[in-house]
C-alpha cells in the first residue's frame, strides 16, 4: 500500500506524509517572508558577486596582464574554474536525465535543486571562457554567422569552438528540461496564490490545468529531453578534454581524458549536490523527502566515481611510464614531485583517497561527515583541474621556457565572484520555485499496485514495521 | 497710429528713457551682429569677414564636411609631400652606408629609412672588418636618435637649472671663455674619426694651452702601454682570430665587450666550423676567468683564476713559454691545466694567440712576451692594420684630475663622455669640476658629468652626422646623415673649428661640416688612390660602399723589446682574502653608456638571461641530492648586501654556474642617475673601482664581504628560470656521477629519496652536442634518434601537409649552433625590425617579454665548469602546425609558402595557440605595451617615465611602417620577417627574374656577426640553406612530435680537452 514495495528498500519519502501535507512542506518556502540565515546568506552572495564583478571589469578594462599568466602558463584559475564548475553541472543532468530513464525513483528527492544547480553552474562556468580572452569585445568571431570578409568562418577544427556549441546546447537543453519540470509546480503555486502573484505564476505555468492530456505530453517531453540530455551527460565533458586531449603539450595529449573528464564531472557533480541539498534540507527542514537514503546513494555514486577517477589516475602514471616518452614520463614526474607537489598530493587524496571512507556504511549514512566530504571533494576536483592546466603548462617541452605561476588577486577575486553568482541564483532559486519537485515527489508517494487509502500513517519510523506491514498484505 | 506703447516699459533703463537704451532699442539686432562684431578684431581683419565671407566659409565648411564623412577614420599625421623629393618613394626603403660609431666601438652599417626616416641597422657586408655582422649596440643605436631624453637645443646652467639659449650665444660665451683660459682641456673617448682629429688639431693650434685627454669607458690604456714598451707601438695590434689554432685568453671578452667584439667573433668563428665530419678539425680555445664571460662560455675549457691570481697566471705561462719569469702563488688545478696549455701552445708556433683583457702594464708585457716567443706577431699579432678603437688611458684623467686642482684649467670641454660616472676617481674629479671656471659639454642628454657643465652644446647623433672613423688603421668608413637634424644641435667638430676660428670652415656653407670632411677627404684619402681620377666619382663611390682601405705602411711585425723578467715583478700578486669581486662590462650596457636605450636594457644578459639592472653573479654547488646551493645560501632573485672596500650596496642574486668558488661577478654600467631612473636599473660600482701603481684602473677587489639574504628582489627580471641542460656532479653516499639538474627537478620527494628522473632532460632533442673527438660516435646516434622520430612521425594516419608546399617557395631556417656565440644582435635586430614592445622591469618579471626571437642558453658538461651552448629559438613555423588547430578563429594559419602568419585583427586572444606551442614561442600582449589601447589607464611604464615609453611622437618614429603595431590582447610571434620577404619577391618580379635567396633574408640573419642564421627557400635545392640543412649534423627540435617545424639546427660541437676536468 505504501511507497515501501520491498522490505529491504527504505521508504523513498519519510514521515507519512499525505499529498496535501507535501504541498504544504513544499510550496509554502515560496510564500514565506524569507527567514533571516536566508537575508544574510543573500546579502553575502551579494557582495561576493558583486567583488567578482569589480573583478571582471578590472580585467576588461586593464587586460589580461592583470592575472599572473605569462608566456609560458597561458591559462590558470580561469580555466580551471571553467572546467571545474562545468563539471560540477554533470550532477543535475546525470540525475535528472539518466536517472529517470532507468526509473530511479530516489532521485525525484533531489532533481530539481540538481537541474538547479547544473544551470548555474553552467552560467558561472561559460563566463570564464569569455572573459579569459584578450579582447573580450570581439568575442562574437567565435559564432559562425555570416560576414562579408569572404565569408569567414570560424575554425571548425578547434576544440574551443567545440566548447561554444557543447555548452551552449547544454545549457539550452538544461534549461528547458528544468524548465519542464517546473511547469506544473508553477500551476500548484499558482493554484494557492493570489492577485499579482497569481498572474506571473499563471504565465510561468503555461495555462496548466492538470487534465490528463497536459500529464501525458509533460511526461512524453520529459523523456524525450532526457533522451536528448543523456548523451549531453557524456559528450560536454568529453569536449571540454578534447581541449586538452588534442593538443601536443605533453599531459594533456591523452586518450583517456573523456572517460577520465567525465567521471570526474559526475564525481564532482554529486558532491556539489550533497553540499548544497545537505544545507537545505536543515534550513528548508526538508528531512523527509530528502533522506539518509538519498544521501546514502549519493555517496556510493561517489564512490563509484571516486574510484574511477583514481583508476585513471593510476591509469595515467602507468602510462606515461609504458610509453617510454620522456616528454610524457616528465609531465607526470613533475606534477607529482615538482614545484607543483602539493596540488597533486591534494588532488589525489581528496578525490582518490578521501572517498574509500564511503565503504563504510555509517559513514555514507552520516549527515556532519558527508557535508565536510562534500567541501574535500570540491577541492580536490578543483586540484585536479589545476593540476592538468596550470602544472602541465610550467614545464613542458623546453626547460629554457618552465615557470611559476601563482593568481592574482583579480583571479582569486572571479572565482569568489562566481561562487557569489552561483548562491545569488540558487537562494532566489529556493525563493521562487520548489525545491523538491512536487510533482514529481507525489506520483512515489505510492507505488505502482498500490491503492491509495486514507492517510499514509508513517511506516518509515522503523524496519520491523515496515516489514510487519507488508507482511499484513 | 496712436502710440499706445508708451506707458509700457522694459526695464528701469525704458522707464526712465536712458539715451543708450533708446539707441539700442532702435536697432533691429539687440546684440551687435556677430560677423560685424568679429570684423572689429584682429584675426576677423585678417580673414575679412562679412557676409559674403561667411557664406563662402559656410559653403567652404560644408563641402570639407562632405569630403571628411566620406573618408573612414581619419589618418592621424599622414602629410603627403607637396613636392615629392627625388630620392623618395613612399614606401619603399632606402638605404644608407654609414657607421655605427660610440667612443671606440664602431661598425660600418647600412642605414635603413622609410620616408625619410632612419629606423633599422643593417650591417656593410663590404667591410673587411665585420663582414657585414653587428652588435646588439649598432641594431639598438637607432632608437637612441628618437631619444626623448635628448637635448633639443643647447643650454646654459645657472644654480642647477638648464636653460636653452642660442647657438650665437653659445659661441660667444665659449669663444670669450677660451680666449681667457690659462689651460684648456678636451675630454673625450676615443675619437676614431681621422677629420675630427683634424678638427682638434686646429682647435690646439689655435689654442696652445689646451690638450686632448682622451680616456675610454672600460679602460684598454694598459695594452697601449705594454705595446708601446714592448713594441714602440703605442696600438692595439690586429688580432687574428682566425688563424690561430690554439687561442688563450685571459679574462678577455673578445666575443661580447672586448675591443673589437663584432669583427673577432667573425674570425674566431672561422675555426670552429666543422668542414669534414669524418676528419673533424677545431680550433682550440682556452680561457682563464672567474666569472663566466660570454667569450668564456664560448670556450672550449676554461681554467679558474680568481681576479688577484690573474698576473700569475699570466706568468706561469709566460715563465713556461718564455722562461725566466717568476710565478707567484697560483691554484695547482690552474697550474696542471696551464702545463697543458703551454704544451699546446708550443705545438702551435705561430698559430697560436695569445690575449689578455687585463688593465696590468706588466701583464701585458707578460702577453707580448709570450706571443713574441710563439713567434706570433706578424701572424695572428699584426700592427699594419693595428685596431685604434681603443686609444685612452684613465692616467690621463689622473692628470686631468692633479692639472685642475692645481689651478691649471679653466676650461674644459667633454666630449660626449661621461668621466663623472665612469672614471674610478669620478667622484674626486666632480669635486675638482668647481674649480674650472667654464665646463662644456657636447652630450646629446643630460648625464652625470652633463649636469655639472655650465655650457651644453648638444651634437648630432651620429645618425644625424657627417663623419669618417678610422677604427684600424687604413680602413676607412664614412658616416652620412640619413635624416636632418631633429634638434637644434651642432656637430662637436663643426663648434670646434667654429670656435677654433678655422679658416678652412666655411661657415655660411648649408653644411659647414660636410664641406670641411670631403675637404679633408680630398688631401688624404683620395690622393692614395688612383683607381677615380675625380674626386666627385670617388666620394660617390666611398659614400656608396660606405667603406675604403687605404695602405696604412706601418710596420706589421715589430720586434719585441720588452722585458719579461723584469715585468714579471709588476703583476697583480695573489690576495688571501676569502672572497673576490670581479667587475666586468656587459654585452649591453658598456660602462653604462648605453643605459638610456630601452632596447639595450630589455635585451636579456646572454650569460645570465637578466636584464633591467646588474645582478650579483654567485658560484654554485650541487649539494649531492637535489639542489643547487648558491654561495651563502642565495638563491636567484634573492638580495644581498655586499660590503666592498667599505661601500655598502644591496644587489639582487642570480646563480651563477660557473663562477668561480670563491668569486663573485657584478656587471658595471648600471645605476646611472640620469635618463632610465630610479631603482630599476641597478646598482653603480664605478665609484669602488680602485687604480693600480701605474695609475690603471683594476676591475676587481679583493676587500669584498658578501652578506646572507637581505630579502627578495621585488621584480626578478630574469627570462629563464631552468638554467641547465643535464649537468653532471657527484651523487651524495654514492659517489657516482648523475645529471644534477634533473635531480634538482624534484622539489618534494614524499620521504622516499628519489634522485630525479635522470634522462629527463638530456634525452630530449633539443640540443644535441658532442666534443671533437666524439663527433662520429654521436653524428651515428643522432642519425638513429633522427631515423627513430622519423619512424614514429610515419605511423599516422593522417596523410599530413608537406606536399602543399613542395610548389613555389616553401621558407625555412637554418641555425649553426656551433657558430652562435649568444652576442644578442639578432634579438635586438627583431625587435627593431619587428615593432616589439618594451616591456619594462616589473613586465619581465613577471615573464610577460614581448621578444620574438630569444636565445636559450643551457649548461651542459660538469656543473662546476660547464660548456655553454646558445640556442636562438623563434617562431619554427611548423608545416602541421599544433598552434594552427586550435585557434578558434583560424587567427592563425598557414601561408602557401610554409609561413606561419598571425593575423592580429582576427585574434581574439585566448592564448590557446600559446599553451600549445611546444617552442613556448608566442607572445600575448597583456597590457597595453605600445600604447594602441583606447584607454590611457592601460599604458604599462616602464621606468616612471613621464609618457609611457613608445606613446611619445618622437618615440614612435623608430617603428616599422611595414609592420603592425600589436593591441592589446593579441598573440604575436616571428613571422619570418614576411615584410622583408614580399620586398624580396617584388625585388624580383620588377627585375623580372626568378627569386634568388639573396633577395630575402630575416633581420637576425643580417645582424648576425658569425652567420650563425641562413634564411632561404627550402624548394631552391641549390640554396645555401638546403646545403647546410643537408649536413649530418643538423637536426630538428622536437621532432618526434611531428609538427614538421621549418628551422633546422646543428649540432653544437666543442672541443673540450676532457684531461683538464680530472
Amino acid at each position: 500500500m505504501s511507497s515501501v514495495v520491498s522490505p529491504i528498500r527504505e521508504p523513498l519519502v519519510t514521515g507519512g506524509k499525505t499529498y496535501h501535507q507535501i504541498t504544504e512542506d513544499l510550496i509554502s518556502p515560496t510564500e514565506r517572508t524569507p527567514s533571516k540565515p536566508w537575508v544574510i546568506g543573500f546579502l553575502l552572495s551579494v557582495m561576493t558577486f558583486s567583488f567578482g564583478a569589480f573583478c571582471i571589469i578590472w580585467t576588461i578594462w586593464h587586460g589580461i596582464g592583470t592575472w599572473d599568466l605569462n608566456r609560458t602558463i597561458g591559462w590558470g584559475w580561469d580555466i580551471t574554474n571553467f572546467v571545474w564548475w562545468i563539471g560540477i553541472g554533470h550532477a543535475g543532468t546525470l540525475i535528472s536525465a539518466i536517472l529517470l530513464l532507468f526509473r530511479q525513483k530516489w532521485r525525484t528527492g533531489v532533481n530539481r535543486a540538481a537541474e538547479a544547480m547544473t544551470i548555474f553552474a553552467v552560467m558561472c562556468a561559460g563566463l570564464f571562457p569569455v572573459i579569459h580572452m584578450g579582447r573580450v569585445w570581439l568575442a562574437i568571431f567565435i559564432f559562425p554567422y555570416p560576414n562579408t570578409r569572404g565569408p569567414l568562418w570560424p575554425n571548425f577544427n578547434s576544440p574551443l569552438l567545440w566548447d561554444v556549441f557543447a555548452i551552449s546546447t547544454y545549457f539550452t537543453v538544461s534549461l528547458l528540461f528544468w524548465y519542464t519540470g517546473l511547469v506544473p509546480d508553477f500551476a500548484t503555486v499558482r493554484d494557492r496564490a493570489k492577485g499579482f502573484r497569481k498572474k506571473i505564476y499563471n504565465f510561468l505555468s503555461f495555462g496548466w490545468t492538470g487534465s490528463a492530456k497536459h500529464w501525458q505530453r509533460w511526461e512524453s517531453l520529459s523523456l524525450i529531453l532526457a533522451g536528448i540530455a543523456t548523451p549531453l551527460v557524456l559528450s560536454v565533458h568529453t569536449i571540454v578534454s578534447f581541449d586538452f586531449a588534442t593538443s601536443v603539450i605533453p599531459g594533456w595529449h591523452t586518450t583517456i581524458f573523456p572517460p577520465y573528464f567525465v567521471a570526474g564531472a559526475i564525481f564532482s557533480g554529486f558532491a556539489m549536490v550533497l553540499t548544497l541539498m545537505l544545507v537545505v534540507r536543515k534550513v528548508l527542514k526538508l528531512e523527509d523527502y530528502i533522506t539518509l537514503e538519498h544521501i546514502e546513494s549519493m555517496n556510493k555514486v561517489i564512490l563509484a566515481t571516486g574510484s574511477i577517477v583514481g583508476v585513471a589516475y593510476l591509469t595515467e602514471l602507468f602510462i606515461s611510464w609504458y610509453s617510454g616518452y620522456v616528454y610524457e614520463q616528465f609531465a607526470f614526474f613533475n606534477r607529482a614531485l615538482g614545484p607543483y607537489w602539493w596540488s597533486y598530493f591534494g588532488m589525489m587524496f581528496c578525490n582518490v583517497v578521501s572517498p574509500q571512507f564511503f565503504w563504510n556504511k555509517s559513514l555514507r549514512r552520516n549527515v556532519l561527515f558527508t557535508f565536510f566530504m562534500s567541501i574535500f571533494i570540491n577541492i580536490g576536483m578543483w586540484f585536479e583541474r589545476f593540476v592538468i592546466i596550470a602544472t602541465t603548462l610550467a614545464r613542458d617541452y623546453l626547460p629554457s621556457s618552465w615557470s611559476y605561476y601563482s593568481p592574482t588577486w583579480v583571479e582569486i577575486g572571479i572565482f569568489v565572484g562566481t561562487l557569489g553568482l552561483f548562491f545569488v541564483l540558487f537562494l532566489i532559486f529556493t525563493r521562487v520555485a520548489p525545491t523538491v519537485a512536487v510533482a514529481e515527489i507525489k506520483s512515489i508517494l505510492k507505488t505502482s499496485g498500490d491503492q491509495y487509502v486514507g492517510k499514509n500513517l508513517g511506516h518509515a519510523h522503523s524496519h520491523d514495521e515496515t516489514v510487519s506491514t507488508e507482511e499484513a498484505h | 497710429m496712436k502710440d499706445n506703447t508708451s506707458n509700457i516699459w522694459i526695464g528701469g533703463k525704458d522707464l526712465i528713457k536712458d539715451p543708450e537704451f533708446i539707441e539700442i532699442s532702435q536697432k533691429e539686432f539687440a546684440e551687435p551682429n556677430l560677423l560685424e562684431n568679429l570684423g572689429n578684431q584682429e584675426v576677423a581683419e585678417k580673414l575679412g569677414g562679412n557676409r559674403r565671407d561667411f557664406l563662402k566659409f559656410l559653403g567652404f565648411g560644408l563641402g570639407a564636411a562632405t569630403v571628411a564623412a566620406g573618408c573612414d577614420i581619419p589618418v592621424k599625421r599622414a602629410i603627403p609631400y607637396v613636392v615629392k623629393p627625388d630620392t623618395i618613394v613612399p614606401g619603399v626603403a632606402s638605404y644608407y652606408s654609414s657607421t655605427y660609431v660610440s667612443g671606440g666601438d664602431s661598425v660600418p652599417v647600412l642605414v635603413k629609412t622609410r620616408e625619410g626616416r632612419p629606423i633599422k641597422i643593417e650591417g656593410n657586408n663590404l667591410s673587411p672588418m665585420t663582414g657585414g655582422g653587428t652588435s646588439a649596440r649598432a641594431q639598438a643605436s637607432v632608437l637612441s636618435l628618437y631619444d626623448t631624453a635628448r637635448f633639443t637645443m643647447p643650454q646654459m646652467q645657472s644654480d642647477g637649472i638648464f636653460e636653452g639659449i642660442s647657438w650665437d650665444k653659445v659661441d660667444e660665451t665659449v669663444k670669450a671663455a677660451l680666449a681667457n683660459a690659462n689651460g684648456i682641456r678636451i675630454v673625450s673617448n676615443t675619437i676614431l674619426s681621422p677629420t675630427a682629429h683634424a678638427a682638434i688639431k686646429e682647435f690646439t693650434a689655435k689654442y696652445s694651452n689646451a690638450k686632448v685627454v682622451t680616456y675610454d669607458p672600460v679602460s684598454s690604456g694598459a695594452i697601449l702601454d705594454a705595446n708601446e714598451q714592448s713594441f714602440g707601438d703605442r696600438v692595439i695590434p690586429e688580432y687574428r682570430f682566425d688563424n690561430a689554432d690554439v687561442i688563450v685568453s685571459f679574462d678577455a671578452d673578445f666575443l661580447g665587450t672586448w675591443i673589437s667584439p663584432v669583427e673577432y667573433a667573425a674570425q674566431w668563428v672561422k675555426g670552429r666550423q666543422i668542414k669534414d665530419i669524418t676528419n673533424p678539425k677545431m680550433s682550440r680555445h682556452i680561457q682563464v676567468e672567474s666569472g663566466m664571460s660570454l667569450t668564456g662560455s664560448n670556450a672550449d675549457n676554461r681554467i679558474f683564476a680568481k681576479p688577484s691570481e690573474m698576473g700569475a697566471a699570466i706568468a706561469y705561462l709566460a715563465n713556461k713559454i718564455v722562461g725566466g719569469v717568476s710565478v707567484p702563488s697560483l691554484n695547482d688545478e690552474a697550474k696542471a691545466s696551464l702545463d697543458k696549455v703551454a704544451a699546446e701552445l708550443q705545438a702551435a708556433q705561430g698559430k697560436s694567440l695569445v690575449v689578455s683583457g687585463s688593465n696590468n702594464v706588466s701583464e701585458q708585457i707578460l702577453i707580448n712576451a709570450i706571443n713574441s716567443s710563439l713567434g706570433n706577431i706578424g701572424k695572428t699579432v699584426n700592427f699594419a692594420n693595428a685596431s685604434l678603437q681603443r686609444q685612452g688611458s684613465e692616467v690621463e684623467l689622473n692628470e686631468l684630475v692633479k692639472d685642475i686642482n692645481g689651478g691649471n684649467v679653466d676650461v674644459l670641454i667633454f666630449n660626449g663622455c661621461n668621466p663623472v660616472y665612469e672614471y674610478a676617481n669620478g667622484s674626486a674629479l666632480a669635486t675638482a669640476l668647481g674649480k674650472v671656471k667654464t665646463k662644456v659639454s657636447f652630450s646629446q642628454t643630460n648625464d652625470e658629468t652633463t649636469n655639472l657643465c655650465d655650457i651644453v652644446a648638444p651634437t648630432h647623433h651620429t645618425l644625424e652626422s657627417w663623419g669618417d672613423v678610422e677604427a684600424k688603421r687604413g680602413q676607412l668608413s664614412i658616416i652620412q646623415p640619413t635624416i636632418k637634424n631633429l634638434f637644434t644641435t651642432r656637430q662637436y667638430e663643426e663648434s670646434l673649428l667654429l670656435w677654433a676660428e678655422s679658416a678652412n670652415l666655411n661657415s655660411d656653407s648649408d653644411q659647414p661640416y660636410f664641406d670641411y670632411l670631403k675637404n679633408n677627404w680630398k688631401n688624404t684619402a683620395f690622393a692614395t688612390q688612383s683607381t677615380y681620377s675625380t674626386f666627385d666619382a670617388f666620394w660617390d663611390s666611398v659614400l656608396q660602399d660606405g667603406v675604403f682601405k687605404v695602405d696604412s705602411g706601418a710596420n706589421n711585425a715589430p720586434g719585441f723589446t720588452g722585458n719579461a723578467s723584469s715585468a714579471a715583478a709588476g703583476v697583480r700578486k695573489p690576495a688571501n682574502t676569502e672572497i673576490e669581486i670581479n667587475f666586468y662590462e656587459s654585452v649591453s650596457m658598456g660602462n653604462g653608456q648605453y643605459a638610456n636605450n630601452p632596447w639595450l636594457m630589455e635585451m636579456p644578459d646572454p650569460i645570465n638571461r637578466t636584464s633591467w639592472g646588474n645582478y650579483l653573479a654567485v658560484p654554485v654547488n650541487f649539494d649531492g641530492v637535489r639542489a643547487f646551493d648558491g654561495f651563502n645560501g642565495l638563491e636567484d632573485g634573492d638580495l644581498v648586501n655586499i660590503t666592498i672596500a667599505g661601500k655598502s650596496l644591496t644587489v639582487p642574486v642570480i646563480q651563477q654556474f660557473g663562477q668561480m668558488p670563491g668569486t663573485v661577478s657584478l656587471a658595471l654600467g648600471y645605476g646611472r642617475n640620469f635618463g632610465i631612473k630610479g631603482d630599476a636599473v641597478g646598482v653603480n660600482v664605478n665609484d669602488v673601482l680602485t687604480v693600480d701603481g701605474n695609475g690603471n684602473t683594476n676591475y676587481y677587489n679583493t676587500d669584498v664581504q658578501v652578506g646572507s639574504k637581505a630579502g627578495k628582489e621585488e621584480y626578478f627580471s630574469c627570462v629563464q628560470y631552468h638554467h641547465t641542460f643535464g649537468v653532471t656532479a657527484e651523487e651524495e653516499g654514492t659517489g657516482e656521477i648523475i645529471n644534477a639538474d634533473e635531480a634538482a627537478t624534484v622539489f618534494f620527494d614524499y620521504f622516499t629519496g628519489v634522485k630525479g628522473f635522470q634522462g629527463s632532460l638530456t634525452e630530449r632533442s633539443i640540443i644535441y652536442n658532442s666534443t671533437v673527438a666524439d663527433l662520429k660516435e654521436n653524428v651515428k646516434d643522432l642519425k638513429k634518434r633522427r631515423d627513430h622520430a622519423q619512424h614514429l612521425n610515419e605511423q599516422q594516419i593522417y596523410r599530413g601537409y608537406d606536399e602543399n608546399y613542395e610548389m613555389g617557395h616553401h621558407w625555412g631556417m637554418n641555425v649553426d649552433l656551433n657558430s652562435c656565440i649568444g652576442c644578442g644582435a639578432c634579438t635586438v635586430a627583431c625587435m627593431s625590425e619587428n615593432n616589439v614592445a618594451v616591456v619594462g622591469k616589473r613586465e619581465v618579471s613577471r615573464h610577460h617579454e614581448m621578444t620574438w626571437l630569444r636565445i636559450d642558453r643551457y649548461y651542459y658538461g660538469d656543473a662546476k665548469n660547464p660548456n655553454v651552448v646558445y640556442q636562438p629559438m623563434m617562431c619554427q613555423h611548423c608545416d602541421n602546425a599544433p598552434c594552427e588547430n586550435v585557434c578558434p578563429v583560424n587567427a592563425t594559419n598557414h601561408s602557401s609558402e610554409g609561413l606561419n602568419q598571425m593575423t592580429y585583427n582576427r585574434c581574439i586572444g585566448t592564448r590557446y595557440c600559446a599553451n600549445n606551442c611546444p617552442y613556448k614561442v608566442r607572445r600575448f600582449n597583456w597590457l597595453d605595451y605600445t600604447t594602441a589601447d583606447l584607454f590611457p589607464a592601460n599604458q604599462v611604464k616602464i621606468a616612471d617615465e613621464d609618457l609611457p615609453f613608445g606613446a611619445d611622437n618622437l618615440t614612435r618614429m623608430v617603428l616599422n611602417p611595414d609592420v603592425t603595431v600589436r593591441a592589446r590582447g593579441v598573440i604575436e610571434k616571428c613571422s619570418f620577417c614576411v615584410q622583408r620577404l614580399q620586398t624580396g619577391k617584388l625585388t624580383a618580379k620588377v627585375e623580372g627574374r626568378r627569386l634568388q635567396d639573396r633577395d630575402v633574408s630575416s633581420a637576425c640573419m643580417t645582424a648576425c656577426p658569425t652567420g650563425a642564421i641562413t634564411f632561404g627557400d627550402l624548394n631552391n635545392k641549390k640554396g645555401d640553406l638546403v646545403k647546410k640543412n643537408n649536413s649530418p649534423l643538423s637536426y630538428l627540435v622536437l621532432e618526434e612530435v611531428n609538427v614538421r617545424p621549418s628551422v633546422t639546427y646543428t649540432m653544437k660541437v666543442n672541443n673540450r680537452d676532457k684531461s683538464f676536468d680530472a
